[in-house]
């Protein structure tokens, strides 16, 4: 089962603390969100309205059309997978993920049938009677998903669900999140505070700062184009440049790169390491001194103080095959629309 | 070496000094003749054939087992509630509340005892097991309370929170997910009023008349002097605590491992 979800002019307070500032969000049926942000940027308070924990201040929450605004979490067509799990110390894993539908009024034979059915899909068919002390972490998390879909909900939100698993079995199980999903076609919400993850899982990533949403848009989207100064930083490194928006286009220490934007005088110009190579290029950062370098496997990442800029140092990610030394130069450029400008308020 | 011994010493003379009346006690229940004092010319049960053939004193034990798992039930299902309300919901003056549920463990039980034997008897009341077990609810509460309290953390909140969005009413979280979850501390508790109320004697003096619990039967058979009856007895009830302990140790704690 699946459902649409629509956010519109959600406001939170607590206390005099604004925690959600004017959020509008549409979210489709069957899609793969994740609510991407710093501790404290109002995702998992998100999070809490969807499940009915938190009532919003301001505004409404539309689940497959009904008004969900002030409806309890048991009476709401969403399922939360809470960070510590939450699972029933005192159950088998057989009853923690049948207890949804026993709540449901379905009888043991067809509720015990339901829970083997998802124990199966979770992969743990032959665990069925242990207790949940005796898993692993990623054990654990596997029953508290299977928990979660028994009652087939319409939208299951996610709270931070791999914050507690180490990095190898985090990235198993956002593989295995993913493929879940798919199969069982349900609206997923995740909340986490791990870009890669979020690029790793979502369908579109919603990157949120101080109660706001700063961008909503696809993995690489977002990462490309990020629509706000926050969303390009929170997203990954990133290269601050100071620059300046005229008629001609975009003035940076390195030349001119022609924009049409609005002049309105001091910008950011913001590079990805990855957009800085070697040789002749569009924009010319010329010759470059390496501070230092170390090696990542997949590239090489170096600190570099620019001829042209020597107060400004470029991070950069350099092809791994030629590791350069402390010391060398190199000659850099990039391409025009590896850049994104972003004006500042004055 | 001495050094070595030293500490050895030091625990074999504590654990005398705490078990050598209880030994004694028990070693002249089963003296042959009618005083217990040395010399021991045993063993033998007739004492023990004694008492338990005595209606009063089986009366007096069953009426103490009455009290004792009436008062820790009732103590144990108000000190639940109590301990559920107080730190699940927000309420004004909680920590006041706490306070006041708490306080009776400071008032001595000769002073419980007095305000009860006045209030029931001004209330027109008759004394019976019921005022007694009344009186021994006033003194378990604050300690099953304590006890059940200490033990809700932020663990069974979250099952409590998962249970309720899965669907469960706040009848069926209680019954299925808090109960099972707090059982250890709520079986402690509950063994703990039972070993409480067992051996009580003033409340039990003071607020029972015609039916009266052990400790106050065996009171009155002090009265009329020393005699191996009275160690068959005290060794009765000192196998029904430490049954009580045992059956804590093998249900609650070796479980929770």
């Amino acid at each position: 089962m699946t459902a649409p979800v629509i956010l519109a002019g959600l406001n939170h307070w607590f206390g005099p603390f604004h925690a959600l500032k004017d959020i509008d969000l549409t979210i489709e049926a069957g899609e793969y969100v994740t609510l991407l942000g710093p501790s404290g940027c109002g995702k998992t308070t998100l999070l809490s309205v969807l499940g009915g924990f938190i009532d919003p201040s301001a505004g409404e929450v539309l689940i497959g059309g009904r008004d969900m605004t002030h409806v309890p979490p048991a009476k709401r067509p969403t399922t939360t997978m809470f960070q510590d799990y939450a699972l029933f110390p005192h159950m088998s894993l057989r009853d923690n993920v049948g207890f949804g539908p026993r709540m449901a009024g379905m009888g043991r034979a067809a509720r015990n049938a339901r829970a083997e059915q998802l124990l199966g899909m979770v992969g743990l068919a032959s665990e069925a009677d242990k207790r949940p002390h005796e898993l692993s972490g990623g054990q654990r998390q596997r029953v508290a998903l299977a928990r979660a879909l028994a009652v087939e909900p319409d939208v299951l939100l996610l709270d931070e669900p791999l914050g507690a698993l180490d990095l190898k079995l985090r990235r198993a199980m956002q593989d295995e999140l993913k493929s879940i999903q798919r199969q069982v076609g349900t609206t997923f919400v995740h909340v986490t505070h791990d870009q890669e993850e979020a690029m790793a899982i979502a369908d579109r990533i919603v990157v949120m700062n101080a109660g706001r949403i700063e961008d909503v848009g696809p993995p690489a989207r977002v990462y490309r184009a990020p629509a706000s100064l926050f969303a390009a930083d929170f997203m990954g490194e990133m290269n601050h440049l100071p620059a300046r928006i005229t008629v001609e286009g975009v003035e940076t220490p390195f030349g001119l790169i022609p924009q049409a934007l609005p002049p309105t005088g001091r910008a950011v110009a913001c590079l990805r390491p990855e957009a800085i190579t070697l040789g002749e290029g569009q924009v010319r950062i010329g010759p470059a001194r390496v501070r230092d370098a170390a090696f990542f496997g997949t590239h090489a990442r170096a600190h570099l103080v620019p001829d042209a800029t020597p107060d400004l140092t470029l991070v950069a990610h350099l092809p791994p095959g030629a590791m350069p030394a402390p010391g060398d130069s190199l000659d850099l450029s990039a391409a025009f629309d590896a850049f994104r400008i972003f004006p500042v308020k004055e | 070496m001495i050094l070595r011994m030293l500490p050895w010493a030091y625990l074999l003379a504590a654990f005398v000094f705490i078990y050598l009346p209880v030994g004694t006690l028990v070693l002249f229940s089963f003296q042959e003749g009618s005083l217990p004092v040395p010399p021991f010319n045993g063993p033998s049960l007739r004492w023990y054939g004694d008492i338990l053939g005595d209606d009063d004193l089986t009366g007096a034990l069953l009426n103490s087992l009455l009290v004792a798992f009436g008062a820790a039930s009732v103590s144990v299902v108000l000190g639940f509630l109590a301990a559920y309300g107080l730190a699940r919901h927000v309420l004004p003056g909680s920590a006041v509340m706490r306070g006041l549920l708490i306080a009776p463990l400071t008032v001595s039980y000769l002073i419980v005892g007095l305000g009860l034997l006045i209030v029931i008897t001004r209330a027109g009341l008759g004394l019976s097991l019921v005022t007694a077990a009344i009186g021994h609810v006033v003194i378990n509460l604050p300690i099953a309370f304590a006890i059940i309290y200490a033990s809700m953390g932020a663990q069974q909140q979250n099952a409590e929170r998962a249970a309720r969005d899965l669907g469960a009413s706040e009848a069926q979280v209680i019954r299925l997910v808090t109960v099972p979850m707090l059982m250890p501390a709520i079986a402690a508790a509950f063994f703990l009023s039972v070993t409480l109320s067992w051996d009580e004697f003033i409340i039990a003096f003071l607020l029972t008349r015609f039916d009266v619990t052990l400790p106050v039967e065996i009171w009155s058979m002090l009265r009329s002097g020393l005699s191996p009856r009275l160690n068959a007895i005290g060794s009765l009830v000192f196998l029904v605590s430490v049954s009580v302990v045992l059956i804590l140790e093998l249900l609650v704690f070796r479980r929770r491992r």
